[in-house]
């Protein structure tokens, strides 16, 4: 199963802006999936880097990395699982390696794998890859199920403004 | 060796890596918590791959009775069948 933009947008709870994939390719909800994000210059986390930064500036944060691809977990969890009732949590991440970057126009490809889920939580591992060049390793991570109904409302956040 | 005995020692060299500890160091009768720094991850962690490693379904309301390896091993028994320790 494929899903393109639109179809993820619709499946993943983060707001505008916050959805770091791009689309989501062979996905087989108890196995694993392929997902890809290509990094645009234009994006957010470089707005505040002034015209004298080198290229070296424009690595695309580790922080970032990670969360596009909790974020294709999340829809590996979330395309065999109702929404409705419950809330995917990111709960941490162990044997991670970053052993390379990617830049504004590099597409990055996520793959995904399905270790283990149970009644309260999930765990997957994979890499991610830019070409044939693997730049990040994640040995584990962690996800836990709680009820939507024991959650707090969220708060109302004020905007966010740069410059 | 008796089968639980087994099951004991799979289970201990199993929790030890979820603890960071070295087997040896892990008693029957030790709290994760007060004696071996364990937080919720780390029981998480616990009961996943012990739900992997003996393809059993544990629920997760048993963690408050898995605070030692021994209370570990009482629970995985009753939900793999195994002998009682």
């Amino acid at each position: 199963m494929d899903l393109d933009f639109a179809q993820l947008r619709r499946l993943l709870p983060h707001g505008p802006g916050m959805v770091l994939l791009d689309r989501v390719e062979e996905l087989e909800p108890e196995t694993g999936l392929t997902a890809f994000k290509t990094i645009s210059g234009g994006e957010p986390c470089y707005a505040l880097l002034d015209g004298s930064a080198g290229i070296d500036a424009f690595a695309y944060p580790a922080s970032l990395l990670l969360e596009s691809f909790g974020q294709a977990a999340a829809v590996l969890w979330l395309c065999s699982t109702p929404a409705a009732e419950r809330v995917l949590m990111f709960a941490g991440a162990k044997e991670c390696e970053f052993t390379g970057h990617a830049y504004p126009g590099d597409t990055v490809r996520h793959v995904v794998r399905l270790e283990h889920r149970s009644e309260g939580a999930a765990f997957v591992s994979g890499h991610t890859l830019v070409g044939e060049r693997r730049i990040a390793s994640y040995g584990s991570l962690t996800a836990v199920v709680r009820p939507r109904s024991a959650l707090p409302e969220p708060a109302a956040v004020a905007s966010i403004t740069t410059g | 060796m008796a089968d639980g005995d087994l099951y004991l020692e799979e289970l201990r060299e199993l929790v030890a890596e979820v603890l960071e500890v070295e087997p040896e160091e892990l008693t029957d009768t030790g709290d994760f918590q007060a004696e071996y720094e364990a937080d919720s991850l780390r029981a998480i962690e616990m009961l996943a791959r012990i739900e992997k490693k003996y393809k059993i379904a544990i629920p997760q309301k048993e963690l408050a009775n898995m605070q030692n390896l021994k209370a570990v091993y009482e629970v995985t028994a009753s939900y793999a069948n195994w002998p009682k320790g």
